[in-house]
């Protein structure tokens, strides 16, 4: 029963970890159909930088604030001067971001080397904490990921739902050339969402680089991640991705727990039954 | 015009020849390094092309495919002590299988959705190699794969494999020639551009992506047994993202829609790598900048740019009453709000993506 529960928190802190790569992942894609392939390199970039803020100032906040802001910028940066002249030609657009992928994983690979890098993390979400079920601890970070996730989360729902800024999103996922002659700036909107996308990459890169390591191989690892989720989820939807993220945690867990060799097989699975049944993902909209 | 059919002769003798004799005069390691690689790598590629292009699929699981046949040959005759012959037939089989089975999943969706399925679908075959250890051997792979003797041909004699190779390369690039001018090849174009219209003219457009995916697989898995001959061994490594992604790029450095330019991509990618990493660490953001450059500047790859050198030379109007239409699945509309003015002979020449006789119809807005 223990082995259940603490399986099943392994799923959701996943989950939650897989939500904030994808919700960055999906929100780029709702809005300008951008397919970003290089979103695993920006969580990898996001990993380092914050690894080595945290290495040099001995201060791990400051590292979840700065490394996500530094890869925001890279994130506008890239959107303005490559994918900015090429908008709307989707093939182009994905090629142009696996360029990036490669060109980013390659230097990150000079700079840093092939060895893993570990955080310091602050004591007051290091170590275990007693949950009071079952008498079971559990890692305090890892219930500390569940809750930035859930931060976040509500934010991007406060976000979309609730602010003028999230209202121009919400309109330019539906009719991008309708909301453009109402007179709002599409390009500003664009390159906010997709520094913004970017800036959630970079969280959890740092987020995910504490929990475990920071090592070449995750850009690959973390993008097929955020694939799964949104197809499974639905793209373009950030619901859809927190959905789509839990399930695909909850399932590689239990798999990885009770089927080791063949749990990748259950997560495929699971895309292929979710595709069979709703194409477009389970909270997606026909495309 | 006559003047340019006689050259266009004269070039394709040349490179029948030159290949043909490449082992006589090049050195071993020219032959086993660039010859043997850009062939099999072409042979990926070549199956890429065909469903990019003619198809309008762009499928990131044809290394996977490749991998497939690999491994189940290499698990036949390696790990079980088969016969040759078995781990062929039964690895192309397996490819073939694999390749239907992704395309029941994948086909239903289009363009860039497709890519993504596709993708996750390569990804996901990968993890599993690496986590496997009875059958695959996990992160190891078998080693110890090797080309076989059939009766007085020694397979593994690098001049012997390099023929056999260039043989099998020349029949898959005729062979999808052919294809493209038949029925079903026509059929598929004819989706590419319009897949309703083909719907209501009666044409099953399901079977027709299926088809051509499974067709494409078994292409793959004929490059998966050489390439894995050729590396004597096959890991997860052979299968890597990085592998997955490689083949997209000769691809598209060739020209995503030249069946030519499977190989000659493949020749530019080989030789990039091979003497790149001799004087630099970082061959591999040379790649990814040349991937770059085309996406941005020449969409049509090397092919396209030297067609396109050609046309300026001889200015001659050969693609008269042929009208080009992007290679992307909408239209580049310029995007609204864009303060930039796009130049509109700039955009003209953006759009020659493909060159084909008829003249497509609008595309279908995406909602």
């Amino acid at each position: 029963m223990s082995e259940f529960i603490t399986v099943t928190l392994n799923g959701l802190t996943l989950g939650g970890l897989y939500f904030l790569v994808a919700s960055g992942f999906t929100l780029v894609f709702g809005l300008m159909r951008v397919v970003n392939l290089a979103h695993g390199s920006l969580y990898l970039l996001g990993g380092y930088i914050g690894w080595s803020i945290g290495n040099a100032t001995g201060n791990w906040v400051l590292a979840v604030i700065l490394a996500p802001l530094g890869v925001a910028v890279v994130g506008v940066i890239l959107q303005q001067a490559l994918l900015r002249r090429i908008q709307g030609q989707d093939l182009r657009e994905a090629l142009v971001t696996i360029g990036v992928s490669i060109v980013v994983a390659d230097l990150l690979l000079a700079q840093y080397g092939g060895q893993n890098y570990e955080y310091t993390l602050p004591d007051i979400i290091n170590g275990p904490v007693n949950l009071g079920i079952a008498n079971l601890t559990y890692p305090a970070y890892r219930v500390f990921i569940l809750g930035i996730a859930l931060v976040i989360g509500i934010g991007l729902w406060f976000l979309l739902r609730r602010t003028r800024l999230g209202m121009i999103i919400r309109a330019g996922i539906d009719d991008r050339d309708m909301v453009s002659a109402m007179g709002i700036n599409v390009q500003m909107v664009f390159a906010i969402v997709f520094g913004l996308g970017a800036l959630l990459a970079g969280l959890a890169g740092v987020i995910g680089g504490s929990n475990l390591s920071v090592r070449p191989g995750d850009d690959g690892l973390y993008l097929l991640y955020s694939l799964i989720v949104v197809i499974i989820g639905g793209m373009g939807s950030v619901g859809g991705a927190a959905l789509g993220a839990l399930l695909v945690g909850l399932v590689s867990q239990y798999g990885l727990a009770y089927i080791p060799t063949y749990s990748i097989l259950i997560t495929f699975a699971l895309m292929i039954v979710v595709l069979a049944v709703r194409p477009q993902g389970l909270l997606g909209r026909r495309v | 015009m006559t003047i340019l059919r006689v050259a266009r002769i004269a070039c394709l003798i040349a490179i029948v020849l030159f290949l043909l004799t490449f082992p006589l005069f090049a050195s071993q390691f020219l032959v086993v390094q660039i010859g043997i690689q850009s062939l099999f790598l072409g042979i990926v590629a070549l199956s890429l092309i065909f469903l990019a292009g003619y198809g309008g699929m762009v499928s990131l699981a044809q290394m996977t495919l490749y991998g497939a046949s690999g491994y189940l040959l290499a698990i036949l005759t390696v790990t079980y002590n088969l016969p040759w012959f078995v781990g062929v037939i039964a690895g192309l089989l397996f490819s073939t299988l694999l390749a239907a089975i992704f395309a029941l999943i994948s086909v239903r969706s289009q363009g860039i959705y497709f890519i993504m399925i596709t993708l996750a679908e390569a990804m996901l075959v990968f993890y599993y190699a690496d986590q496997d250890r009875i059958f695959t051997n996990g992160h190891t792979g078998i080693n110890g794969v090797q080309a076989p003797t059939v009766g007085s041909l020694v397979l593994t004699d690098p001049t012997t494999f390099y023929y056999m190779t260039l043989l099998i390369a020349a029949l898959v690039y005729l062979g999808l020639r052919y294809l493209v001018r038949s029925p079903f090849g026509l059929a598929l174009q004819g989706i590419r551009d319009n897949a309703q219209r083909m719907q209501s003219l009666g044409f099953y457009v399901y079977a027709h992506r299926v088809a051509a995916f499974t067709l494409a697989g078994l292409i793959a898995g004929i490059a998966g047994i050489l390439g894995t001959w050729y590396d004597g061994a096959i890991s997860p490594g052979s299968i890597d993202l990085t592998r997955t992604i490689n083949i997209l790029v000769i691809a598209v450095l060739g020209g995503l829609s030249y069946f030519e330019g499977a190989f000659i991509g493949a020749t530019f990618f080989v030789v990039v790598t091979t003497y790149a990493s001799s004087f630099t660490d970082r061959f591999n953001t040379l790649i990814g900048l040349a991937l770059l450059a085309v996406a941005l500047f020449f969409p049509d790859g090397l092919v396209g740019l030297s067609r396109k050198t050609v046309q300026l030379i001889t200015r001659t109007t050969v693609w008269r009453g042929r009208v080009p239409i992007p290679l992307s699945s909408h239209k580049p509309v310029p995007a609204p709000g864009n303060s930039r003015t796009v130049a509109s002979d700039s955009v003209a020449e953006d759009e020659q993506f493909m060159i084909v006789s008829v003249k497509p119809e609008e595309e279908e807005k995406q909602p």
